[in-house]
């Protein structure tokens, strides 16, 4: 993988999340191995592949009774698996931290936004509240928020999606992260507004030298956005491929995802319908 | 206009207080056409639709449907003949009635009888096997109550669905099975459709017509020959056609 060459900053291998339920054991991740670099990787898959909870387990976020297990989780060397809580806990938000899919529910309803984003900053950094505050006030500037001295005081039913999205962004670059994990950040907006959100994202990753993990069921978006994508079924990687090939995909999952969206330049009566193999998850 | 539009929609207001959300717009359906409405949130595009099928009756302007001038409060007649399906099957579904129940209980409200074989034909047609017949949604994918759904608007056997977003809530593959059947289900029944969505390639696919809104007002017209020539006339539907073929970076 070209991740390795400048060494990585994540390395993944057999990543495993089972969920232990009165039923039976569930296996949403089953055997995942990949490792990030300073790039945009992108993590695509339908509802129930595993996409999501991938980037949670990397945080440590996976709910009971969901058990993560790996042969190999490093985070610059550092071995995740063994790493207690507490440790981890500190590495959430200061080192990895994770944009989420809908600004509506990820914000908290009864603070100001510019508060959160302070709050952000103050619990990784050592600072006053006026430094805080400053800081917040340039990384509102930093997500292109027109007038951040009026938007800082803003709660956040106040402010649209677009912008939820940004504030939610900013909060979680203020700590600056080596790697940020955004899960469908922009599948709640519309198209125009996602395309800004983007923009600002990609800047910032780009600028700062980040890592990003893209997880979306986009298969577009992540082709025209990511360096490279890892295409998820089952909680298994079908296949990993610069994003520039996704056209040229051989997986035949990968190719009957793209087979059934409908496409402007090329109308169909009928469009394809996917034919799931259990072999794939063999 | 002429005067046997499936659909006639002539100078529509819609207020919700001091917002004004649908204005002067205009538009006509032929019968057996399917006709797009494509516009980000906000645009009054399910209002519209909502307006048509009845749900919204704080509305100015005329509606002509089947040769009828609408009234705000519609009659049974008219739930025979134009039908809904929304968006969320997850929402739109009653999580306590099963399967059956949902589809017995429009054709009780109307005294069909034969019900029993109305619902199995209705079931049929979407593709469920009967066996899913006394389930409950949760026991349901997100594709299979869709089709419930559907189901649940063909049984009373209307000449005009209004679709709202039918398959925004689903993953592509699923997707591609809803939009083929509705295709399919179009051409055996002469339907007359009018689909609200936000994904303009969905809209390509399955419209004849579509028409662009933002801010409550019709924006341009255009047949799907257009919309596939990237050719609109309007900069906000050209700038609506950019941003839906994904991201650019700059240099």
């Amino acid at each position: 993988m070209n991740a390795t060459a400048d060494q990585a900053l994540l390395t993944l291998d057999d990543l495993r999340v089972d969920f232990h339920t009165p039923t039976g054991i569930v296996n949403a991740v089953r055997g995942l191995s990949f490792s990030l670099g300073r790039e945009r990787l992108g993590i695509v898959g339908e509802s129930g592949s595993g996409k999501s909870m991938t980037g949670r387990a990397i945080l440590d976020l996976i709910p009971h009774p969901g058990v993560v297990s790996a042969k190999r989780m490093e985070f610059r060397g550092k071995d995740l698996t063994t790493m207690d809580k507490a440790s981890r806990r500190k590495l959430r938000g200061r080192h990895i931290s994770m944009v989420m899919q809908d600004p509506k529910f990820s914000l908290n309803p009864v603070q100001t936004v510019g508060d959160q984003i302070a709050e952000a900053y103050r619990v990784h950094h050592k600072a006053s509240a006026r430094e805080a505050k400053e800081r917040s006030l340039s990384m509102l500037e930093a997500v292109q928020i027109r007038e951040p001295g009026r938007v800082y005081d803003l709660y956040p039913h106040e402010v649209s999606g677009g912008m939820g999205q940004r504030v939610m962004i900013a909060m979680m670059l203020i700590a600056e992260p080596e790697i940020l994990i955004a899960d469908e950040p922009t599948s709640a907006l519309d198209v125009t507004v996602q395309l800004q959100v983007l923009k600002i994202l990609d800047d910032l990753v780009t600028s700062r030298g980040m890592g990003l993990i893209f997880i979306s069921h986009d298969l577009h978006l992540v082709k025209s956005f990511c360096d490279r994508v890892i295409v998820m079924y089952g909680g298994k990687a079908m296949e990993t491929l610069p994003a520039s090939e996704l056209d040229r995909a051989q997986h035949p999952y990968t190719r009957g995802l793209l087979g059934c969206l409908p496409d402007l330049d090329h109308p169909r009566e009928k469009l394809a319908t996917l034919n799931r193999d259990p072999a794939w998850l063999a | 206009m002429s005067t046997n539009s499936a659909i006639n929609v002539d100078k529509l207001n819609v207020s919700f207080g001091d917002s004004h959300v649908v204005k002067d717009l205009s538009f006509a359906v032929e019968p057996g056409e399917s006709y797009g409405i494509v516009g980000e949130s906000g645009s009054g595009k399910s209002t519209v639709l909502r307006v048509l099928a009845g749900l919204n009756r704080d509305w100015s302007g005329e509606v002509d449907i089947l040769g009828k001038r609408q009234p705000k409060v519609r009659d049974k007649a008219f739930y025979r003949a134009v039908q809904m399906v929304f968006q969320d099957p997850y929402g739109s579904l009653h999580p306590k009635k099963t399967v059956d129940d949902t589809l017995a209980e429009p054709l009780a409200i109307h005294g069909i009888r034969d019900a029993e074989a109305k619902i199995s034909r209705a079931m049929q047609d979407v593709g469920l096997p009967t066996s899913f017949r006394f389930r409950y949604p949760h026991q349901l994918s997100g594709g299979q109550r869709q089709r419930v759904a559907i189901a649940r608007a063909l049984v009373l056997e209307p000449t005009i669905l209004l679709l709202d977003e039918p398959t925004s809530a689903l993953d592509v593959s699923i997707q591609a099975e809803v939009l083929n059947l509705l295709q399919a289900l179009r051409h055996e029944r002469k339907l007359t459709y009018i689909l609200v969505s936000h994904d303009l390639a969905v809209v390509g696919h399955m419209c004849e017509r579509l028409l662009v809104m933002q801010f409550g007002r019709g924006v341009e017209e255009m047949t799907a020959a257009t919309l596939a020539a990237r050719a609109p006339q309007t900069a906000y539907a050209q700038q609506l056609l950019t941003a839906s073929e994904g991201f650019r970076r700059a240099g």
